[in-house]
């Protein structure tokens, strides 16, 4: 009944108290008005805390409960950590995403079906669902359609929805949810629903960061408080913000520097970014805007993971981004401000 | 003209329809709730656009701080996007194709605007990092804040005259005087930040520039304004459909009314034709039935409801075809005939379309109607049934006398009056042979046999024309030419008016009858000459008749049985039961045959073989008992001599091996019974098949009549001899007390063949080799019982012929054994367990080792190391001896090429087995295998026994060839077989060796040496040299020197040694030569 209750156990035995009642009830007054007391006190809670106080900051809170389907956000998680989703049931989504890790693997290049290694470094899936495309250069709309790529990329998951399926439908369980859910058998257009639902409940919410951001002064320290006001003064922010602090638009990797000649690693079909995608001219090297709001753990870091380490990444995004130097002190500010970005989820351990 | 008209209408009536349905849909095709849809979602994205404008004013002016908002809205319109396209899509026609033309480019533009956002973001955000930045960049070097400011106002107020104002100044900006180090860092890091910012700034301004210019509002407003325009037209064109539509349905209506006037006027013409037809059916007077082409019936007359009283209810009401042809049927029997050939109706509903079927109505009340059905050009159907009943009843009555006549047992003629037949029946034909087509028109004369007269036929005539009737006999001739009897009647046919008009001949074929007489005369005849007694007796069984046999078998004449019973005849040989039983069966079944055993008149007694048979009168009582039969004292004598046959041996007289079986389960059965013993033996002649052979099949059969009669003697009369097939006997003996009487019986026989047998002329040793078995000790099965003898009998050939040997368990075990021994030899070479000794062949005149024989032994690898003696019959009975024969070849002349390379000329003996030879050694497989191991031919003897020259042919071809090559032959184990010298010239052999059995019987005191000192002289005298074998002791040594003996092989010298011994022994035999110790007086 309480609304705050939306982490991890208490979840779900919030759902099987409300369930258990109904079915017991044969729909008798008491019953009605169970619910409609019920009813009356979720609509009463959520204006509330729509309007608590939020400071006026260009980083906005994360959104406190996601609106999935929790039926639906299981079985997404069913097929997110199955392994028959891949042409040799080695792999699964969680694989190269692991969800106590920070929703990506700590690799420079994940590892595909029989070893193979993948052209760009693993973003996390948490807060996915913010995101204004999916991928690096942005080429999926949405998730349900970013879920296609790895599933079909012969360096990841390589194999086809044709040939999942059939695996699929020999698992009984899987047969009754996706009847019970999508009243149909299993589909693909209704598995990557169940995964996108699940993916898009991924959200860190309640990050100290957020609830200095609600009011609570003391969720920050002195380091954090600083670090963030230097992150916006060096610039860091304009396009680090949003919920997501980024992952809102595209900038190009080197706006103020030639980061690509710099490192000397030479060029990769991946460095091209978005050109990748549209084609255009204007759109060489443009990447989105990466989140940061997992920044913390999910190094290493840029799409070519060419730096392992927070305080460098900084540097380097000073550097090719904003075209300047950060002393030490101000690094190790950002980088405590960064800290306090990571909020929870029960998926994520910390 | 009429029918014409109506399809017009019907078509006309049918395209209106067709276009009221055709407008409803078109109408139908506006669907007002998309088109809502559709300017909602255009509204929304408009909306849209308009929200997304905003927000890129916001951003270009730095009032937002943050881009999410962006992010719901830019997916907002993609949504919107999808969806209107879908929407699109479902618009058909002209104004769809327009609608999603102009939506494209409408699309296109939102798009471009989409990008263009998208670079004004990346854009913003660095000039606003640079915004950002720049503050704190200036504020380490102080000489750049007027410039700070310019640029911030100019960010404010990007008019292109502040802008190139600022431009100015950046470019002329100059550090200050003092400033050197970090100082000229800081001034051109901010400097290089403001230039930079300048520059964004103005791609900034640029890119919204052309996001405004974007023409999508235009576009929309086209959209919006060519898709209202068709949906107006789409409308109003609908409109125009409603109005079509309601002036057909109101032309459909009106034309419905026409139709339904005219429909009731027709009627009522119909009803005034419909009585007039009415009037005309009932007028008919056949009945008159009209049905509906779905075969309902539309009328009848009342003749119909006469003709057919039992449905008077049901064609009250609805009746229908198959209504009246069920009720016509379960009613009154109804029974369909075809008519004059017609078939017969298909009825309802599959009445011929148009066609006319007639056929005939049977009822049981013996109605007939001639039933016609037609279908009319309309499809009706008319039914006309007239009353054929009366015709019928006539013809009838006509076919009752027609088929009396067909049937009757006389001939009948018809004949006209000019005597041309006109009609002759079935049995005219029968007798006559002629068919009636062959006789019709013809005069019956063509009957005569020609032994009447004339006259007589002119009597007849004048008989029949005067109106009287005729009867007499008729001797006529039949088509065949045969002759026959018939007695006739011929009266004359008169019409109303009293002329004759057809004269009518009934004959009846009296030939049977005349040839009844004869049979009954022949009959006579043979009962007087048959060879088979006859006897008759009546009800009482007193003899009424007897025939010349009987009295030829029993000796009675007739007239001394007469009268008596035949028990006068009785042997007295069957008792009261048998005759009993006899009368029973008789009585029972008619008759009875059998043996029976009588006596003659003389005494004597004698088998019969009887037929007895009952003879009825017409009630079924017995008149009379026929008994034939005949002297079957031949035939009896003739089966006995089959039946021993079949069981007895032809050659010795003795039960055969059925007959042994037969007579074994019985004794087996009496011995279950009295707790008896029983003892089998299994009697194998030695040497039967040498006999056979060497001296043919003649000499062999006496053998085995007298063997038979020697064992006979040695029996008592219980037992039983049989002969089991070739030279194997079995003796049964019955009731034995213990197991030394079957071996006191078996040493007898033994004792009896081991005396010598005087076949053609000369004597013969064979001999005899016996197993037993014993009841119940061993088994108490028969079969098994046969099987333990003959294993014992093999038992105690293999242990040395001429003596017997009693079943043991162990034997089975032994069987056992040997095809173990069986299944390893077959991989012996393979696993290289087998291996040759060499026995040495010592030349006492140059006193030296002159050769060696090679004897192959098998080193088992569970029994240690096996001698031939073992082992070699087996191989040779499963035929594993030709590969190890030729292993042993192959190995001893490669061991002698050996030596020879050593300088050690031994020449070397090799053993072939008769059962090599047919199993294919040919000469050239040996010559290769000299050539392959470089041994001289004339180095290899090969020896052979006597029982391989006894293949003769093939074994003299073999020979000749050898010979040719040049290798020796050795005759092995002389003396022991039946040789003759004939083979010894024929197989040109080079050595004969003396068996060993007949070396350990020499000794120098007995002098009974003869039989050696032959063979040498024999030897001597065709040229052979004489190896003698076996020779153990310095006596025979010197009993064989004595007799001229040149070779010696034997333990004397040296026993068979392996090959790595042998030299050393070869020189310890030529060192004891050297010393004397072997020489002719040391003895």
């Amino acid at each position: 009944m309480h609304y705050s209750r939306k982490m991890g156990n208490v979840e779900f035995r919030y759902s099987i108290m409300e369930t258990q009642p109904l079915r017991k009830m044969s729909i008798g007054k008491p019953g009605w008005a169970a619910l409609c007391l019920l009813g009356v006190c979720l609509a009463a809670a959520r204006p509330v805390m729509a309007g608590a106080p939020v400071r006026d900051e260009p980083i906005q809170p994360l959104p406190s409960r996601h609106e999935q389907d929790e039926r639906k956000v299981a079985l997404g998680r069913m097929l997110f950590h199955d392994k028959r989703l891949s042409k040799d049931d080695s792999l699964s989504c969680a694989g190269c995403h692991p969800l106590a890790k920070g929703g990506m693997d700590g690799k420079a290049r994940s590892a595909g079906v029989g070893g193979a290694e993948g052209t760009i470094n693993a973003p996390t899936v948490y807060n996915a669902g913010l995101l204004l495309a999916q991928f690096w250069d942005g080429r999926a709309q949405d998730l349900e359609e970013q879920i296609n790529g790895p599933i079909k990329n012969p360096l990841e998951m390589a194999t086809t929805w044709e040939a999942i399926i059939p695996k699929l439908e020999l698992d009984p369980e899987y047969v009754r949810r996706f009847g019970e859910l999508y009243a149909s058998r299993v589909t693909a257009e209704a598995a990557r629903d169940a995964i996108a639902c699940f993916e898009r409940s991924l959200i860190t919410a309640d990050s100290p960061f957020d609830r200095w951001l609600r009011g609570d002064e003391t969720a920050l320290g002195a380091a954090e408080k600083e670090g963030y006001a230097l992150f916006k003064s060096y610039g860091c922010v304009a396009c680090h913000q949003g919920a997501n602090a980024g992952g809102n638009m595209f900038q190009r990797m080197g706006a103020m520097g030639d980061y690509f000649a710099d490192r000397k690693t030479g060029l990769t079909p991946a460095d091209q970014g978005r050109f990748n995608f549209t084609g255009r001219e204007e759109d060489r090297y443009y990447f989105k805007v990466p989140s940061l709001r997992l920044a913390a753990l999910t190094a290493p870091y840029f799409h070519d993971a060419s730096v392992d380490n927070l305080p460098d990444a900084i540097r380097v995004m000073a550097r090719y981004q904003l075209g300047r130097e950060i002393n030490d002190a101000h690094v190790e500010k950002i980088a405590a401000f960064l800290k306090a970005l990571p909020g929870k989820h029960q998926e994520l351990s910390q | 003209m009429k029918f014409r008209f109506a399809g017009w209408m019907q078509y006309l009536l049918l395209a209106a329809t067709v276009l009221v349905v055709m407008l409803f849909f078109q109408n139908r095709a506006i669907d007002v709730e998309q088109h809502n849809r559709r300017l909602d979602l255009l509204l929304h994205l408009t909306e849209s656009e308009g929200a997304l404008d905003r927000l890129v004013l916001l951003t270009t002016f730095f009032r937002l701080n943050q881009y999410d908002p962006f992010v719901d809205k830019t997916q907002r319109v993609r949504q919107l996007f999808a969806e209107i396209e879908k929407t699109g899509a479902e618009l058909k026609g002209e104004v769809g194709i327009r609608f999603r033309a102009d939506l494209a480019e409408y699309l296109d533009a939102m798009r471009e605007k989409l990008r263009l956002l998208e670079q004004i973001k990346s854009k913003t955000a660095l000039v606003r990092n640079g915004l950002h930045y720049l503050p704190l960049a200036v504020k380490e070097t102080d000489a750049l804040s007027p410039l700070l400011n310019e640029l911030l106002y100019c960010t404010l107020f990007p008019t292109d005259a502040n802008l190139h104002n600022l431009h100015n100044l950046i470019d002329k900006a100059k550090p200050p005087a003092a400033t050197t180090g970090t100082g000229l860092d800081a001034f051109n890091n901010a400097l290089f930040h403001m230039r930079a910012n300048l520059r964004l700034m103005g791609e900034l301004a640029e890119l919204r520039d052309s996001y405004t210019a974007v023409p999508s509002r235009e576009r929309f407003n086209s959209l919006q304004h060519a898709y209202a325009g068709a949906y107006a037209h789409l409308t109003q064109r609908s409109e125009l459909y409603s109005l079509l539509l309601l002036a057909l349905t109101v032309a459909l209506f009106t034309g419905l009314g026409l139709a339904l006037r005219k429909n009731a006027r027709s009627r009522a013409a119909a009803e005034h034709s419909w009585e007039q037809l009415h009037d005309a059916v009932e007028s008919l007077s056949e009945a008159f039935a009209l049905f509906s082409s779905e075969g309902r019936m539309v009328l009848c007359n009342k003749r119909y409801l006469e003709f057919y009283p039992w449905l008077s209810e049901l064609l009250q009401g609805d009746a229908t075809l198959d209504e009246i042809f069920r009720q016509n049927t379960l009613f009154a029997r109804l029974r369909l005939t075809g008519y004059e050939g017609s078939k017969l109706p298909v009825y309802f509903p599959e009445l011929a379309k148009g066609g006319t079927q007639t056929y005939l109505e049977q009822y049981e009340d013996n109605r007939w109607y001639l039933a016609s059905d037609t279908r009319t050009s309309s499809g009706e159907i008319a039914c006309v049934r007239f009353d054929i009943s009366q015709g019928k009843k006539t013809e009838q009555e006509l076919r009752k006398l027609y088929r009396a006549v067909e049937q009757s047992p006389a001939s009948v003629v018809i004949t006209d009056t000019q005597g041309r037949i006109e009609y002759v029946n079935p049995k005219f034909e029968e007798t006559t042979g002629y068919a009636a087509e062959e006789v019709l028109g013809q005069n019956p004369r063509l009957l005569k046999s020609g032994d009447k007269s004339e006259k007589e036929y002119q009597e007849l005539w004048s008989t029949i024309t005067s109106g009287k009737v005729w009867r007499g006999q008729f001797h006529n001739r039949r088509k065949d030419g045969t002759i026959y009897w018939e007695s006739a009647s011929i009266s004359p046919v008169r019409d109303y008016d009293g002329v004759i008009t057809h004269f009518i001949a009934v004959k009846e074929d009296i030939t049977a009858q005349k040839r009844a007489e004869d049979q009954l005369r022949l009959n006579a005849t043979v009962f007087d000459t048959t060879t088979e007694g006859i006897m008759v007796t009546d009800a009482d069984n007193r003899i009424k008749s007897v025939n010349p046999s009987f009295t030829r078998i029993t000796g009675y004449l007739a007239e001394e049985v007469i009268g008596r019973s035949p028990r006068m005849l009785s042997s007295g040989r069957q008792d009261t039961q048998f005759y009993e039983e006899l009368w029973r069966q008789l009585y029972k079944r008619g008759y009875w045959s059998g043996e029976i055993w009588n006596r003659r008149k003389d005494g004597a007694v004698y088998p019969e073989w009887l037929s007895l048979a009952l003879i009825l009168d017409e009630k079924g009582n017995v008149t009379e008992h026929v008994g034939v039969f005949s002297d079957i004292t031949q035939r009896k004598a003739d089966e006995e001599q089959i039946r021993y046959q079949a069981n007895y041996d032809a050659l010795t007289g003795l039960p055969n091996r059925s007959l042994l079986e037969d007579r074994l389960d019985r004794a087996v059965a009496g011995a279950r019974r009295e707790r008896s013993k029983l003892a089998l033996l299994f009697v194998d002649l030695d040497h039967f098949k040498t006999v056979n052979d060497t001296l043919g099949h003649v000499v062999g059969d006496e053998l085995l009549q007298q063997a038979t009669g020697r064992m006979r003697v040695c029996l008592r009369e219980a037992d039983t001899l049989a002969r089991f097939g070739g030279d194997e006997f079995v003796i049964l003996l019955d009731d034995v007390r213990q197991a030394e009487d079957a071996a006191e019986v078996a040493k007898k026989i033994i004792d009896a063949m081991s005396k010598p047998f005087v076949l053609g002329g000369r004597e013969l040793f064979v001999g005899a080799s016996i197993g037993i078995s014993l009841y119940p000790e061993d088994t108490q099965e028969t079969a098994v019982l046969l099987r333990n003898a003959d294993m014992a009998m093999y038992r105690a050939k293999e242990t040395g012929r001429n003596r017997y040997q009693f079943f043991t368990f162990a034997m089975n075990e032994q069987v056992y054994q040997r095809m173990e021994m069986e299944r390893n030899l077959r991989t012996a070479v393979d696993r290289d367990e087998l291996f040759l000794c060499y026995q040495p062949i010592v030349d006492l005149q140059n006193e030296r080792v002159v050769s060696v024989e090679a004897l192959l032994r098998w080193r088992h690898p569970d029994e240690g190391v096996i001698d031939p003696d073992r082992f070699i019959s087996l191989a040779e009975e499963t035929g594993v001896i030709a590969g190890i024969g030729l292993w042993v070849l192959r190995q001893a002349c490669a061991q002698a090429a050996g030596w020879r390379r050593q300088g050690i000329e031994l020449a070397i003996s090799v053993n072939v087995s008769p059962r090599q030879l047919t199993a294919g050694l040919r000469v050239d497989q040996i010559k290769e295998i000299l050539a392959e191991t470089g041994l001289p031919a004339a180095a290899l003897k090969l020896e052979i026994t006597e029982s391989l020259m006894l293949q003769a042919d093939t074994t003299l071809d073999w020979v000749d060839d050898l010979r040719e090559l040049g290798v020796g032959l050795s005759l092995d184990d002389f003396g022991t077989g039946y040789s003759s010298l004939s083979y010894l010239k024929r197989f040109q052999m080079d050595i004969l060796k003396i068996d060993r059995s007949f070396v350990s019987g020499l000794s120098r005191h007995q002098g009974d040496n003869s039989l050696v000192q032959t063979i040498m002289a024999m030897a001597a005298s065709l040229g052979l040299e004489v190896i003698a074998e076996g020779v153990e002791t310095q006596e025979q040594l010197g009993v064989l020197r004595q007799l001229g003996c040149r070779y010696i092989q034997g333990f004397l010298f040296s026993e068979p040694v392996v090959q790595e011994s042998l030299l050393e022994r070869v020189g310890a035999i030529q060192a004891d030569f050297h010393r004397g110790f072997l020489s002719s007086d040391s003895g």
